[in-house]
């Protein structure tokens, strides 16, 4: 195990770091300027309809006419490019073994190490929540400083940022889980994450359409991991979202044992 | 009750079988990919100390038999055992013990020998970094020099390096020589005999035919993805025909001659196209149209008195040669 995790160590710091500052960067950003922005949206509503539906979609709840100082904060957390830099590394991530493995031909190397497909499995598993961890604790601190360095009134309690942290963990695992069983059954690392992205995508956009139509709200539960990350609630509640929570770590635990089952049993076929 | 004395020797005939056990084998091993030909009923057996040379054209399917040897592909149905050992549930105990280089070698581009070696010695819980620096001065191989900076020659030498180093009681190796230059492949060769002598087993895939003669004690052929020989090298010498190039003046035909026995006409002129072409490119071309090739099974001596009557300008006969024997395998498949 710790010759593999030196491995893995070895081909993603990099990515890890640049990852990890960009989403702290975009946070201390978003942090400073969305007040700022928000305090103003009303007129953006008015001018502008089709933005408050995209809003409620994001928020997971009608914002009202005005945003208040608290939904400004949740609006950072839920912010595409901030999904987009987490689900963009974890994409990455998840894809390396074993469709990455196969793509670039080193599978034959990795997987003729006299280790079980399971520690492989469980050591890319390790590497995965660690560097997700760092990412998400380096993202946090960014917003963090921002927040201590441009004083306002708006700043998140720490135990209501730490349930949004945790909440967002959770869609973390659920979509790496994902990107591991889709992995597990490619042979293309292009191909898998194209998919993996391509769901995402879906996700997000069904939850904008559940704000228009019966059919979208009533597939959403089930279709949209957007449905299970609400901070705006989290933050005008105070509340842990233990369903959400259970949700999001049943759904990543029988994707990602899916995954390595599957990734266990198949044969690796690189003619 | 067990006498004392058969308890103490028990270990010592169980060690005695082990080491005269096959250290690969395979039976009926069947593997299919879809429409594409995998492998059907390939049964082997490799015995301890052994160079086993596994020959076939490409796409015959040595790869894939290799490839369910080390764990990599599931057999569709058969068995595939190493050290006794079944090579799917128990493959990485098995890895343990085995090195392997695959056919298509491709490495990490930020290993360097250094790097890999000691990324093995963690993998493997155990110190190859040594053994391995020395393999790799053997080969010519800079230690710090990173994957991404070298030639494929290099990347197969680390290849190499990286299965020997840690001693490996079977190594199998998928077309090893692909890349390395002639002396290269003589340290190859002398690494191999070494490990061999040493009583360690090699499963040697390859379509080159000459480093197969010269390397190996047992050899199956593969083609079509069935095993078409299988036999200690000595035997397969035995059935090795000579190859005959005669030729003959100009204006003189050899159609219509009535050949002796133990004789078969690989390539004559005007012939119609077919595997003969190969044997005529043996034959300098201002000689083409007058000069044939033969193979000869047998004694050379009645096909001397024979020629002797002919009058043909010239004969030339070669050693007995393994080489016409693994054509003439390669090249039934064209008529199959």
């Amino acid at each position: 195990m710790p010759g593999l995790l030196s491995k893995i160590w070895m081909e993603v710091r990099w990515a890890v770091l640049w990852f990890s500052l960009g989403l702290a960067a975009v946070m201390a950003l978003l942090t400073a300027l969305l007040p700022r922005v928000l305090g103003d949206i009303h007129h953006t509503f008015e001018r502008l309809p089709m933005v408050r539906p995209l809003i409620t979609a994001l928020l997971g709840v009608d914002p009202g006419d005005r945003i208040s100082a608290e939904l400004s904060q949740a609006f950072l957390w839920v912010h595409p490019t901030v999904l987009t830099l987490i689900w963009a590394h974890e994409t990455m991530y998840c894809t390396r073994t074993p469709a990455g493995e196969i793509d670039r031909g080193t599978a034959d190397f990795l997987f003729c190490l006299p280790v079980s497909r399971w520690s492989l499995y469980l050591s890319e598993t390790i590497g995965w929540i660690v560097s997700g961890s760092v990412m998400l604790l380096v993202g946090f601190t960014g917003h963090w400083i921002s927040s201590v360095v441009f004083p306002s009134d708006m700043r998140l309690s720490l135990s209501s940022a730490l349930m949004v942290l945790s909440n967002l963990s959770d869609v973390y695992l659920a979509v790496g889980g994902f990107a591991f069983l889709v992995s597990s059954i490619s042979d293309r690392r292009g191909r898998a994450m194209g998919l993996v992205f391509a769901v995402l995508l879906a996700s997000f956009l069904l939850n904008f359409l559940a704000q228009f139509t019966d059919w979208a709200r009533a597939a959403a539960p089930y279709l949209s991991v957007m449905e299970y990350y609400r901070p705006a609630i989290i933050i005008q509640s105070g509340e842990f979202p233990v369903r959400d929570v259970l949700s999001l770590t049943g759904l990543a635990a029988v994707l990602w044992t899916t995954g390595g089952v599957v990734f266990h049993r198949r044969s690796i076929c690189t003619v | 009750m067990v006498p004392s004395r058969c308890v103490l020797l028990l270990p010592v005939i169980l060690s005695e079988s082990a080491a005269n056990m096959s250290v690969v084998v395979t039976n009926d091993l069947c593997r299919d990919y879809g429409i594409r030909r995998g492998i059907r009923d390939v049964s082997l057996s490799v015995e301890r100390g052994e160079i086993f040379g596994f020959l076939g054209p490409n796409g015959a399917g040595k790869s894939t038999t290799i490839r369910i040897l080390t764990g990599l592909l599931r057999a569709g149905s058969g068995s595939a055992r190493i050290f006794d050992r079944d090579c799917w549930t128990d493959g990485a105990s098995i890895r343990r013990e085995i090195g392997y280089v695959p056919g298509d070698v491709r490495l990490y581009p930020w290993l360097t020998t250094q790097r890999a070696l000691k990324l093995l010695s963690q993998v493997r819980g155990r110190d190859v970094l040594q053994s391995g620096l020395e393999f790799a001065e053997r080969f010519r191989l800079e230690p710090a020099l990173l994957v991404r900076q070298m030639s494929r020659g290099n990347r197969q030498k680390l290849a190499l390096v990286l299965a020997l180093a840690h001693n490996p009681l079977l190594l199998v190796l998928d077309e090893p020589t692909s890349g390395l230059d002639p002396l290269m492949q003589d340290t190859l060769m002398l690494c191999l005999r070494e490990l061999a002598a040493e009583g360690h087993t090699v499963l040697f895939s390859s379509h080159t035919l000459s480093e197969v003669e010269a390397l190996c004690d047992h050899v199956a052929v593969i083609r079509d993805g069935r095993i078409v020989e299988d036999a200690t090298l000595a035997s397969l010498r035995q059935q090795a025909p000579r190859q005959i190039v005669i030729t003959v003046a100009e204006r003189r035909t050899l159609a219509g001659l009535p050949w002796p026995d133990g004789v078969r006409v690989v390539y004559q002129p005007g012939a119609v196209a077919g595997s003969g072409e190969t044997a005529a490119l043996q034959v300098p071309a201002i000689l083409r149209d007058r000069s044939c090739v033969l193979e000869l099974h047998g004694s050379s001596a009645a096909f001397l008195s024979w020629a002797a009557a002919q009058h043909f300008e010239d004969v030339s006969i070669s050693a007995p040669s393994l080489e016409a024997l693994f054509r003439n395998y390669y090249q039934e498949s064209k008529a199959l």
